[in-house]
């Protein structure tokens, strides 16, 4: 029985792990050998070869820590300002529901305005807000981020609050709970798989926020931000290096986020 | 049937009408029951789907607000006995919370009750050997089968120790198998704590085995047909269900419904 399980177990490894890991050495295999270039027609100037890459990274790895850390902080800071604020509107919207459900379908209208076009108009209303441009700035990208993970936490939040297993609250009531303990021993512990719903969707797009609303920030800062510069002066190989440096935040912060819920979530089905 | 005979519960005259989801027609989901139920009692509430069984039940746990008429319990209004924690609700589907274990879900009532931590564990330890599942405190739902899970259901109903016990269908999800030695360790908990059941089904059959009357209920409009008095003796086991007396109390209680 047990060896059963675990042969399922490893046969499920294979197919999530095993195979997708053999790929991806075998694409860096290709990219290295430059077959990769003859394939999509390109040259090792615009896309060089991985250990040009590394070598790239070994060199500028003060400046490339720099800027991931200030792209972490905006993406980090934006996502846990962002989802508290949501987590607490949902909160709002439940305890008044017939205000909230009107309230959280405005707030997720939200949801349907592109960063591109929140970024500037962050930046233009913080601009007072400091001296320090470079402060200015952190606000200004914060701020976008958060927006967008308020919205995201507040619509799951909400549902995961509101939508119980029937006779759940009949349970509560027939035990004359008051409405405290519903929302504490029921709403609340219901709604922690929707939290995680929202981050799946917050946490990579957080990194993503945090790196296209630093296009639009007047100070020049952040993995995004140095992608875009590096472009520009035609130094690609410096711009693959923070490419890679963009996909480790945003692997790094999924699988965090994979291990919590791992925890968190552990028992229930 | 030697239990005391002080009525525990009093319907007088009670009417539900509520609004059909579609048309938004009227209907009369009881009209004019009168019913009493004394202490202790083990009776059955049964009727086709539509006779306003459920909502009687629910009415008399105050999760119903009557259109007309009395309930009195212990000769309050059912809030007051809602409110004083004396009802044990089962449903006609676990309730179980996914988030907790099989032990911190029978805890959970006695915790928004606050009764204090040591008792809270004495009791729990008690109402999971009464329901056999010893064995599966730590256990979570998911864990259990659909019977186990019901059990766990009943135990959480029983901690708190609650006067009346209000059963909605509780087996009715289950297979023929795990319903029979559900009904004996219903018996036997019933005659462990003497307190008073009404059972909500559609099955004859059972309501014939566990009680000690039948309310038969007939629909549109909701209203009490007839009340059979089950003189099989007790204590009952699963040869009760082969003798005549069952089988003429079953085709009884069959004839009692009108116009279905």
């Amino acid at each position: 029985m047990s060896d059963r399980k675990e042969f399922s177990l490893n046969k499920n490894m294979i197919s999530t792990a095993v195979y997708p890991i053999f790929f991806g050495l075998f694409i860096l295999l290709l990219w290295e050998t430059e077959a990769l270039h003859k394939i999509i027609d390109a040259d090792t100037f615009t896309l060089p070869v991985p250990s040009r890459i590394i070598g790239i990274i070994a060199e500028n790895l003060p400046s490339i820590l720099k800027n991931t850390k200030a792209t972490v902080q905006v993406a980090v800071g934006g996502l846990v300002l962002g989802s508290l604020l949501g987590y607490l509107l949902a909160m709002i919207a439940t305890a008044f529901p017939k205000w909230g459900k009107g309230g959280l379908t405005i707030v997720s209208a939200f949801n349907a305005v592109p960063v591109i076009a929140i970024a500037p108009i962050m930046t233009n209303l913080t601009k007072d807000f400091s001296r320090d441009p470079n402060l200015r700035s952190m606000l200004a990208k914060t701020l976008v981020v958060m927006l967008l993970c308020t919205v995201s936490m507040s619509i799951n939040a909400f549902r995961g609050f509101n939508e119980l297993k029937p006779f759940s609250e009949d349970l509560m009531k027939s035990i004359a709970a008051k409405p405290a303990s519903v929302f504490f021993k029921l709403r609340v512990p219901n709604s922690v798989p929707y939290i995680f719903t929202a981050l799946r969707v917050s946490v990579p797009g957080s990194v993503i926020f945090a790196m296209v609303s630093e296009y639009f920030a007047e100070y020049i800062i952040g993995v995004g931000r140095q992608i875009r510069e590096n472009i520009v002066l035609a130094q690609y190989a410096t711009a693959w290096a923070y490419i890679a440096a963009a996909f480790v935040i945003g692997v790094t912060m999924y699988i965090i986020l994979l291990i919590f819920e791992n925890i968190l979530l552990r028992g229930r089905r | 049937m030697q239990h005391n005979s002080e009525t525990e519960i009093k319907i007088l005259g009670l009417c539900v009408d509520f609004p059909d989801k579609n048309s938004g027609d009227i209907i009369h989901a009881l009209t004019n029951i009168d019913l009493e139920i004394k202490e202790g009692e083990f009776v059955s509430l049964v009727g086709p789907s539509g006779c306003g069984k459920t909502t009687l039940l629910r009415a008399i746990a105050d999760l119903q607000e009557p259109t007309s008429g009395i309930i009195s319990v212990k000769g309050m209004r059912p809030h007051e006995v809602r409110i004083r924690q004396k009802y044990g609700f089962v449903f006609q589907s676990p309730v179980l919370y996914d988030w907790r274990t099989v032990r911190r879900n029978i805890c959970m009532p006695m915790e928004v009750m606050g009764i204090p931590k040591k008792e809270r564990s004495k009791r729990i330890d008690e109402t999971l050997e009464m329901v056999g599942l010893t064995d599966f405190g730590k256990k979570y739902p998911h864990q259990l089968s659909g019977g186990m899970q019901q059990r766990v259901g009943i135990a959480r109903a029983l901690a708190y120790e609650p006067e009346i016990l209000l059963m909605d269908e509780p087996f009715s999800a289950l297979d023929e198998f795990t319903k029979e030695k559900l009904h004996l360790d219903l018996l036997n908990i019933w005659k462990k704590t003497n307190k008073t059941i009404l059972f909500v089904t559609h099955n004859i059959q059972e309501a014939v085995f566990l009680s000690d009357r039948i309310v038969v209920l007939s629909p549109h409009p909701g209203r009490v047909s007839a009340v059979v008095d089950v003189d099989i003796p007790r204590p009952r086991g699963l040869e009760s269900r082969d003798g005549d007396d069952f089988n003429h109390m079953v085709s009884k209680v069959r004839h009692s419904f009108e116009g279905v």
